[in-house]
């Protein structure tokens, strides 16, 4: 046996990371600046867990009932939620809470930040209201049915929605406009982004994606999957986007003339068993860390077929993943309130 | 993880729905209910958590042409299942003119929903008074009458006792199987509403043999029930190949389809049960050695013929 295989079978979390138990349902983890890692509970708290493991981690009350989405805010410092509570609430790490929306009785799921225009969206239902970084309403965006997803292109001056029917591309700072309807039937729960802007692809109820070129409209399909597709990330410079969903890692190629249309994806990770559940990019390299349905985790790169074990199964399905900014760190969260955390820089890929 | 059960209330306008549900959320039973109903209503929130629905029915694109589902629910049981161990069953209001196959469905088609609930029961209140002409005028209501597991004939104080004779009959037409309740303002023990787990089945075996011949019943109604049974054990591959093809075929005039069947050559029980062309058939719990095996199985639909159907069921005796 080699070193290599030595080191698989101890993962990278029991070696080198930290682990806590929040005894909540992780719905999201985001490093802030500074590197304190953020996650946002089923119980309507948001846990602030500083870089050390000796100090505990700061709760805070954010929402009365569950988070349902967690997003960076801006100026990388402070945390978005969405809750069912039916507000959208910023909190910093010393627990101070600002109300940013309430809407009594709907749900905030889907949100997005963008840094570069500085601002935030959020659906409530079937409306998504556009809010500026001094808090105040600035867009209001009315779709046929509840909005599952959206996302801001790289300059955050569109907005993309996802929905029963297909997905609508707003001008982020336009009124009384009709947005670009890209129609394809059935219910899209998700939507990302391509870096470039040029791509729109959505999560499906049918077990599929569906992919837009922007320009044009062209249609791309993507399907196979066993499950539903939870997560989609995008490796650096969008040459491939990864995807939950599959026993292996799967990743559409977005380089190239055509995109993923007419292509086999790539299929990493094999040898681990059971379902996708979340995946995260690497922010540099052609890295992909991805969840399990049993909660082990794992890193995989584009062209080594052997993936690393990041956390050996248990404490329920992985339903969060997030890399620092510089790509050094990488957390996980799982459906029965486990937190791990690795330092990757002081990690060496077996050679 | 453990799954949490759910149960459907259904009910024409008027039938007595907001008192059960309001009853539901305000007696001290002892259990939290996750309650979904379709807007916020003159109801009592006390211990419970109450959620705003859509009623979004989306189509589904999986070739089955009568396949709709709730989005919103899908939805909804999704962000309470991120709050765990917070109540011990999830209650869902649809509105008096909907039918209740999207919801049902949801159930059946979501891989997520399947693993986190279990379809518990679906209740239809039904007001004595008015069923009559409800069935006349309104599809809808002879839809939740055919879905029903449980029925609360509510309002039976405005009825003669010979006219609510009637009216049960009228409903045990339509549906064969359905457990009925005669109530005033839905009093009635929420232990016989909640938990019951219908759609296990078993109870089926309850049900008293030989409740209606095909020609007892007086009102021609578009929905009717047809049961089969039989003492002979089936042959499995015939059975599920005849059923397949029913479904596929009849699945849009098929309701509800249900049954307990004895496969020749295995000890376990054979249990269907289908919501339009969706169908589950599981062995479930083995045949007690002492019990006379009986098939059973029970049709909800339109355009039935009891006659040809028991020739197919008897065609597929081992």
């Amino acid at each position: 046996m080699s070193s290599s295989a030595e080191q698989g079978t101890k993962s990278l979390l029991d070696r080198i990371g930290t682990k806590r138990m929040l005894h909540a349902y992780v719905v999201g983890v985001a490093f802030l600046e500074g590197g304190v890692l953020a996650a946002a509970l089923g119980d309507g708290r948001v846990a602030f867990i500083g870089s050390e493991n000796a100090n505990a981690p700061r709760f805070v009350s954010v929402h009365d009932g569950v988070c349902l989405s967690l997003a960076v805010d801006l100026g990388g410092e402070r945390v978005l939620t969405g809750g069912d509570d039916g507000r959208l609430v910023s909190t910093d790490t010393a627990g101070e809470t600002t109300a940013i929306s309430a809407i009594d009785g709907r749900w905030v799921e889907p949100i997005a930040v963008s840094m570069a225009s500085g601002l935030r969206a959020a659906g409530f239902g079937k409306t998504v209201c556009l809010f500026a970084r001094d808090g105040s309403a600035v867009g209001t965006f009315v779709h046929p049915n509840t909005v599952g997803g959206l996302a801001f292109d790289p300059k955050g001056r569109r907005l993309a929605t996802a929905h029963y029917g297909g997905a609508s591309l707003w001008w982020a700072k336009a009124g009384g406009q009709q947005p670009k309807r890209l129609a394809w039937s059935g219910s899209h729960l998700s939507l990302t982004l391509s870096p470039d802007g040029k791509d729109i692809v959505t999560a499906m109820q049918e077990n599929e994606l569906h992919g837009w070129r922007v320009s044009d409209g062209a249609d791309m399909r993507m399907s196979g999957y066993p499950a539903k597709v939870r997560s989609m990330s995008w490796l650096p410079k969008g040459r491939f986007l990864a995807t939950s969903g599959a026993e292996p890692v799967v990743c559409w190629p977005f380089h190239g003339k055509g995109g993923p249309m007419g292509k086999a994806p790539l299929d990493l990770g094999w040898g681990v068993d059971g379902v996708v559940t979340v995946v995260a990019a690497h922010p540099r390299h052609d890295v992909v860390a991805a969840g399990y349905e049993d909660g082990a985790t794992i890193l995989v790169q584009i062209d080594r077929p052997h993936p690393v074990l990041v956390k050996q199964p248990g404490e329920g399905a992985v339903t969060a993943l997030a890399w620092s900014a510089d790509g050094q760190h990488l957390a996980l969260g799982t459906e029965s309130g486990f937190i791990g955390r690795v330092r990757l820089s002081d990690w060496r890929a077996p050679t | 993880m453990n799954q949490i059960p759910v149960t459907v209330l259904t009910g024409y306008l008027g039938a007595g729905k907001t008192t059960l549900l309001n009853r539901i959320l305000t007696e001290q039973h002892g259990k939290k209910y996750a309650v979904v109903v379709n807007e916020f209503g003159e109801i009592g929130i006390d211990n419970d958590l109450v959620v705003n629905a859509d009623e979004e029915v989306f189509e589904m694109n999986n070739g089955c042409i009568c396949c709709t589902v709730r989005g919103d629910l899908i939805r909804i049981l999704g962000g309470l299942m991120k709050r765990q161990g917070s109540f011990d069953g999830i209650l869902i209001e649809t509105t008096g003119l909907a039918d209740p196959a999207p919801v049902a469905q949801t159930f059946f088609v979501d891989e997520d929903v399947r693993r986190r609930t279990w379809l518990d029961s679906i209740v239809t209140v039904v007001d004595a008074r008015h069923v009559v002409q409800r069935l006349e005028d309104s599809h809808e209501a002879l839809e939740q009458i055919a879905f029903a597991d449980v029925i609360l004939l509510n309002k039976t104080d405005l009825v003669s006792a010979d006219e609510l004779a009637q009216v049960e009959r009228r409903i045990r037409s339509i549906n064969a199987t359905a457990i009925i309740h005669r109530t005033q303002r839905c009093e009635v023990d929420l232990a016989a509403v909640l938990g019951r787990r219908a759609f296990d089945l078993d109870r089926i075996l309850a049900i008293e043999p030989n409740f209606l011949s095909e020609d007892d019943h007086e009102h021609d109604d578009a929905v009717k029930s047809v049961c089969l049974r039989t003492d002979r054990p089936l042959d499995g591959a015939r059975l599920t190949g005849w059923l397949q093809r029913m479904l596929a075929e009849r699945g849009q005039d098929l309701l509800r389809t249900k049954g307990i069947l004895s496969i020749a050559g295995q000890d376990k029980q054979f249990v269907v049960q289908a919501v339009h062309m969706l169908m589950e058939g599981n062995f479930t719990k083995p045949w007690d050695p002492n019990e006379n095996r009986e098939s059973r199985l029970v049709f909800i639909g339109r355009n039935i013929d009891g006659t040809e159907l028991r020739q197919q069921f008897d065609a597929c005796i081992a």
